[in-house]
């Protein structure tokens, strides 16, 4: 008798402690408020970094984060707002695909209550977004030319691989490169195509443009994927030590190559410091600030043979 | 065969048409114009801007005089003092003016000394190809928030460069010359401390020379 109340009692008090478990554990869950981080695309390493980054430093500030991919295709990322302004996300880290079509994704968020910062790719709007965090493309690319310039030299033919054409930051780069090298009359562009800002395509890209003009001395790629690739054409038609190969981004295998001696430099843009940035900002939004600038450009650093080993794990050692 | 039925559909589609054309046609040339009306124009920009707020805002400079030495003694307080950021990088701008006396002319520079006795170039004044941000920057009247596409705002910095290559420079290379007394206002942009601030590389909105 006395062993079955004993049971009695223990079982009781397991439930009891089993309940109180589950609902501490619900209201924690409760008072989790959710972050989404929209990627135009988790197909690029660097991408990859931008999201991730801002992934964990939303949930080191106390948040439940998570990752959309929007495979470079604006249905697929007006879906995922859709489901993130019916899921009851506060904030929205955003890495446009496009820098028109994308707005009126930001514009439903914004209706909805839901702050967007978006994240290195820009959208063509100020009163849209809560505020955009972007890399200085333009000026890094002006700083890219006259490298460009002084490497190749003021005469020569060249090509370039130009990224996504309805993206802002395809044409600041191409905009900011040529700002220099179209002073120089004999430095003449034979082919300026799209790689898309993928590897495989600018491969794809930089074959061709080899078959057609096999006497180029230099490649501008409008990102360090592109580099790659076009690299890769480069060693497979024996030309990786004639044409001088130029990126766009700070990724990890760019950097190495340049300090490897095998492509001439990229621009720095800190990925990590702007996803860092932009989850502290939905952060201050959630606890009731509300004047942020609306453009904060972010500077590009020129990463050469000279610097490389100040430079790593997409940013500043 | 009976036309009547396919006379009334043809009748009705003709007015649904009438009523909901599926396209216009615009005469090309109001078209064009109208476009062109809509997207944002650099240069008529950058030639309004130079004259009503960048000529008046030259008073605003930093003195020379104060900057310089600063710059040599202590560079973190002169920045600190006198300069205005980019972004939330490292780079920094300044918006300078003062005199001096020009100590060495070059094809793309004018080495200025502006502190009395000093042997070394304390200003460099740019007179060569002209690139980035500095004049679109450095004054801090112009900010990206304003332009909702940055190619816009990044097309100001090439047109204000080249405001600066047509207007300004060739006059100062063709009447540059060793010891004469110069006055100047210009913008410089810091990238490196260690090579861009002795001498500091000022971009000229406007130079006189005696």
């Amino acid at each position: 008798m006395k062993t079955n109340w004993l049971k009695s009692m223990f079982a009781a008090v397991l439930a009891t402690a089993a309940l109180l478990f589950i609902q501490t554990s619900a209201a924690q869950d409760a008072a989790k408020q959710k972050i989404a981080v929209v990627i135009s695309t988790m197909n690029n390493p660097w991408f990859v970094v931008l999201g991730e980054t801002a992934k964990a430093r939303a949930i080191e500030l106390g948040y439940e984060a998570t990752i959309f991919d929007s495979q470079n295709d604006t249905a697929k990322e007006a879906a995922h707002f859709e489901n993130l302004i019916a899921g009851g996300y506060k904030a929205v880290l955003f890495n446009p695909t496009d820098a028109n079509g994308s707005i009126a994704n930001v514009q439903k968020a914004k209706a909805a209550g839901i702050p967007v910062f978006c994240i290195d790719r820009e959208i063509n709007s100020t009163n849209a977004a809560t505020a955009q965090m972007l890399s200085d493309s333009y000026s890094g690319c002006v700083k890219l030319g006259q490298l460009f310039v002084k490497t190749v030299g003021k005469e020569g033919e060249y090509a370039e691989l130009l990224g996504i054409v309805g993206d802002n930051n395809t044409w600041n780069r191409s905009k900011g490169f040529h700002s220099v090298v179209d002073r120089y009359p004999g430095l003449k562009m034979v082919a300026q195509q799209s790689g898309e800002f993928d590897r495989a395509k600018g491969l794809e890209v930089m074959e061709s443009i080899l078959q057609a003009h096999p006497n180029i001395k230099g490649v501008f790629c409008g990102n360090d994927a592109m580099a790659m690739g076009a690299y890769q054409a480069l060693v497979a038609a024996g030309k990786a030590d004639v044409v001088k190969v130029f990126g766009f981004d700070g990724a990890d295998d760019v950097v190495k190559s340049i300090a490897d001696g095998k492509i001439v430099a990229t621009g720095m843009q800190f990925p990590k410091k702007m996803a860092q940035q932009s989850a502290e900002f939905a952060d201050q939004y959630i606890k009731g600030k509300r004047d942020f600038a609306q453009k904060i450009p972010v500077p590009v650093e020129i990463v050469t043979k000279e610097n490389v080993s100040k430079y790593g794990d997409y940013g500043k050692k | 065969m009976r036309f009547g039925p396919w006379i009334i559909a043809i009748l009705l589609a003709a007015g649904v048409c009438w009523q909901f054309p599926l396209f216009h046609v615009v005469p090309l040339k109001p078209a064009t114009a109208e476009k062109a009306a809509a997207t944002f124009n650099a240069t008529q920009f950058a030639d309004s801007f130079w004259t009503n707020q960048l000529l008046p805002a030259l008073p605003k400079c930093s003195a020379a005089e104060a900057l310089i030495p600063l710059i040599q003694t202590d560079p973190a307080a002169a920045k600190k003092k006198y300069s205005r950021g980019a972004g939330v990088g490292d780079s920094y701008f300044y918006f300078v003016s003062g005199a001096g006396k020009i100590i060495a002319v070059s094809e793309d520079e004018i080495s200025i000394e502006v502190t009395a006795g000093s042997t070394n170039a304390e200003i460099s004044l740019q007179t060569g190809l002209t690139f980035g941000n500095a004049l679109r920057d450095g004054t801090g009247l112009l900010s990206p928030s304003d332009y909702p596409n940055s190619q816009d705002f990044n097309d100001i910095s090439a047109a204000l460069n080249h405001i600066v290559e047509t207007s300004v420079q060739p006059k100062l290379r063709v009447s540059a010359r060793v010891g004469a007394k110069i006055s100047f206002a210009g913008c410089a942009e810091v990238n490196d401390e260690s090579a861009d601030l002795k001498p500091l590389k000022v971009i000229p909105i406007q130079a006189t020379i005696e």
